[in-house]
């Protein structure tokens, strides 16, 4: 039996879960988010013995790490820890080998009570995924945690609790992985990190559900306390039907962070992205950028907001956010936004939703530049600004690659697009 | 080896510009097209690289025999036609350098060998008088007039087509970057290379000197001759030629 602080927050949880209907998001009216065709009663949380997977090697490749776990469906199937100074092991073990640690951060920033999912989640995760990094020490290699779904059918009730203490740096990256099936699964996730004071975290969530009919519907929330620092890179390239909020809360003096977030869509995708920069207190700065691109019949909305509370004065953060259509069919919305409570802060923000130029790409061409490559040096110059902004050479190389064959499959779309263009202008 | 012009009658979705233009350009000649503003130059010179905002009604337009009327711009190109561009575009995300070696390999079987390139790459930014740090800039974004000029001249010098359209390669250049870039055209000159100088003034053809000059008014080619009739368009600008031609069939 988990000791009650687990325990009860299932139990009370669970009333919530089972009170509230399925949601539909809903935001200025024409942009809808909705679970229609999800059908969760028909999934379950399966479980396996071990790991095997082509996919994990793929994606993550040899690159060496500090710990590697990994989650298939509803339990941790691999665990290994490459240096003894860190703790990291499935967040049940944690919550009976560490109870006073995880009980101090524990859904501290997550309500279970803000939806029916996030409720969902805290009644019932299983496996999950605990990072402690203790005070002072410093790790290279990256800390690597995996969500695997391996087959339609699943659902996965994902937690991940990430303790980062003082004046400690480290790596973390959590990547959220199937191949490409037919068929129904879910994703439902609830991701937090600490960052204690002086803390430098880079932290990197790379998503590709591949072409199943997955349904991503998380909750990931960062605290960076007084004088810590963290880049955060959210990369999203695969899922059905995603719908995330993601917050980063920049909640003490001095505290600073680097949000840089990408996504590519194709085929029938549906994005519903909400971010946060908070700022919970004085003298803390942010800097945000987001930029996707879409392609096929998908939809990806971005919003972003900065809020800066009450009593927080001298805040300097700001926002851009840049969207790409790369086909007549996709549809998308790059929102920026802004809630200031308090005066002598400096917030800025700016979005775009483009295309792609075709006096560009005429250019590139009387180079001697097929239209097909200068349509991928465009888009992979496009992305080049965030990509560049990862500060990951491994994670850097997976997208580039990603991204260019993702292009190459939308090849023809694209070029359809370019030539109605052309036409029209 | 010719660039063939016959007939050309140019349109975009508003109105027809080009009026029926036949012009010859054979290696080893320098020619110069001259216009006043609207006359349809930068449409000729969109025309001959593909630009897919213009349409060709009528005509041809051949390359060493071949008929390039509907090919595309990368096929001209590689075909050995080239244009320096009047406003050229910003490419972001790609280096001068990276955006040069794209286009070195496009006309390769082989690609170029990194030393091979690189010795290349500096001799022409020597005789255009670039700074080496530019070459990792993204292509013209933030360039000044000048620069964007003097990469259009590198990417010329780098490619060496058969046959080069400078638009407007004058406009916006003082005097020194006009020398310079003047300096870097006449240095690819030779039997192995045709040159279309499109221009308004005269300017660029005090160091460029052409062998042959077409007016251009109203999209009609409505005067041709030797290098003296710049000298003469010079003096009595183009009100004289309009008269001369009776309004330029307006």
């Amino acid at each position: 039996m988990a000791p009650s602080f687990v325990e009860d927050r299932r139990r009370a949880a669970l009333e919530v879960y089972e009170s509230q209907e399925v949601p539909t998001w809903r935001r200025s009216g024409f942009w809808t988010t909705s679970l229609r065709g999800l059908d969760v009663d028909a999934l379950e949380p399966k479980r396996y013995d071990s790991l095997d997977s082509a996919i994990v090697r793929d994606h993550l490749g040899d690159e060496e790490h500090a710990a590697l776990i990994v989650q298939q469906g509803a339990n941790v199937v691999h665990c290994d820890v490459t240096d003894e100074r860190i703790t990291v092991m499935p967040l049940e073990q944690a919550v009976e080998e560490h109870p006073d640690l995880v009980e101090e951060h524990f859904a501290k920033r997550l309500p279970y009570e803000e939806g029916k999912f996030p409720a969902g989640t805290a009644a019932f995760w299983t496996g999950g995924v605990f990072v402690h990094v203790p005070a002072g020490v410093q790790i290279e290699k990256p800390i690597q945690a995996v969500w695997l779904i391996e087959e339609p059918g699943t659902v996965q009730w994902a937690h991940t609790l990430v303790v980062v203490g003082e004046n400690a740096e480290c790596k973390v990256r959590e990547y959220f992985l199937a191949p490409d099936f037919d068929g129904q699964a879910l994703h439902a996730g609830a991701f937090e990190l600490y960052a204690k004071p002086g803390a430098q975290v880079h932290l990197a969530h790379y998503q590709d559900w591949g072409s199943g009919d997955v349904h991503d519907l998380s909750v990931r929330r960062v605290e960076v306390q007084r004088d810590a620092h963290v880049k955060w890179v959210p990369i999203h390239l695969g899922g059905r039907l995603t719908k995330q909020t993601l917050d980063i809360i920049t909640a003490e003096q001095g505290s600073d962070m680097r949000h840089t977030g990408m996504y590519f869509t194709e085929r029938d995708e549906h994005l519903d992205l909400f971010t946060t920069d908070k700022h919970e207190a004085g003298h803390t700065t942010g800097d945000t950028v987001w930029k996707g691109a879409l392609t096929g019949e998908s939809r990806a909305s971005y919003e972003g907001l900065i809020h800066i509370v009450p009593k927080a004065p001298e805040v300097d953060t700001y926002l851009q956010t840049h969207q790409m259509l790369l086909s007549p069919k996709a549809k998308g919305d790059a929102i920026p936004s802004l809630i200031v409570e308090v005066d002598n802060v400096k917030a800025s923000h700016g979005g775009t939703v483009g295309e792609l130029d075709p006096e560009q790409i005429f250019y590139m061409m009387t180079r001697g530049i097929s239209r097909a490559e200068a349509v991928r040096v465009l888009v992979e110059g496009y992305f080049e600004e965030v990509v560049q902004r990862l500060d990951d050479p491994g994670l850097e190389d997976l997208v580039r690659r990603r991204i260019s064959e993702k292009l190459a499959g939308a090849e023809d779309q694209v070029r359809e697009f370019i030539g109605e263009r052309a036409e029209a202008s | 080896m010719t660039l063939e012009v016959q007939n050309l009658h140019v349109r975009t979705e508003e109105r027809e510009i080009l009026h029926g233009v036949d012009l010859v350009v054979k290696k080893g000649e320098t020619h110069a097209l001259m216009g006043p503003n609207g006359s349809g130059k930068s449409t000729l010179a969109n025309t001959l690289m593909g630009n897919p905002s213009y349409e060709i009604t009528e005509g041809r337009i051949l390359l060493n025999g071949e008929d390039l009327t509907e090919a595309d711009p990368d096929e001209r190109a590689r075909a050995g036609l080239f244009m320096a561009f009047q406003y050229p575009a910003t490419i972001p995300g790609v280096s001068v350098a990276n955006f040069l070696r794209m286009a070195v390999n496009a006309k390769r079987e082989e690609p170029i060998k990194v030393k091979e390139f690189g010795a290349m790459l500096k001799e022409h930014m020597d005789l255009l008088k670039i700074d080496r740090a530019f070459t990792s800039r993204y292509l013209n974004e933030g360039f000044s007039g000048g620069e964007k000029k003097r990469a259009e001249i590198l990417q010329l010098a780098m490619l060496q087509p058969d046959f080069a359209v400078l638009d407007e390669t004058d406009s916006g250049l003082d005097i020194d970057a006009l020398r310079i870039v003047s300096e870097g055209v006449n240095a690819m000159r030779g039997e192995e290379r045709g040159f279309l100088i499109i221009t308004h003034y005269t300017r660029i053809l005090n160091y460029v000197k052409p062998d042959f000059v077409h007016i251009l008014i109203n999209g009609r080619i409505v005067r041709e001759g030797g290098s003296e009739l710049a000298d003469e368009l010079e003096d009595k600008g183009y009100e004289f030629v309009r008269e001369e031609v009776g309004a330029g069939g307006a």
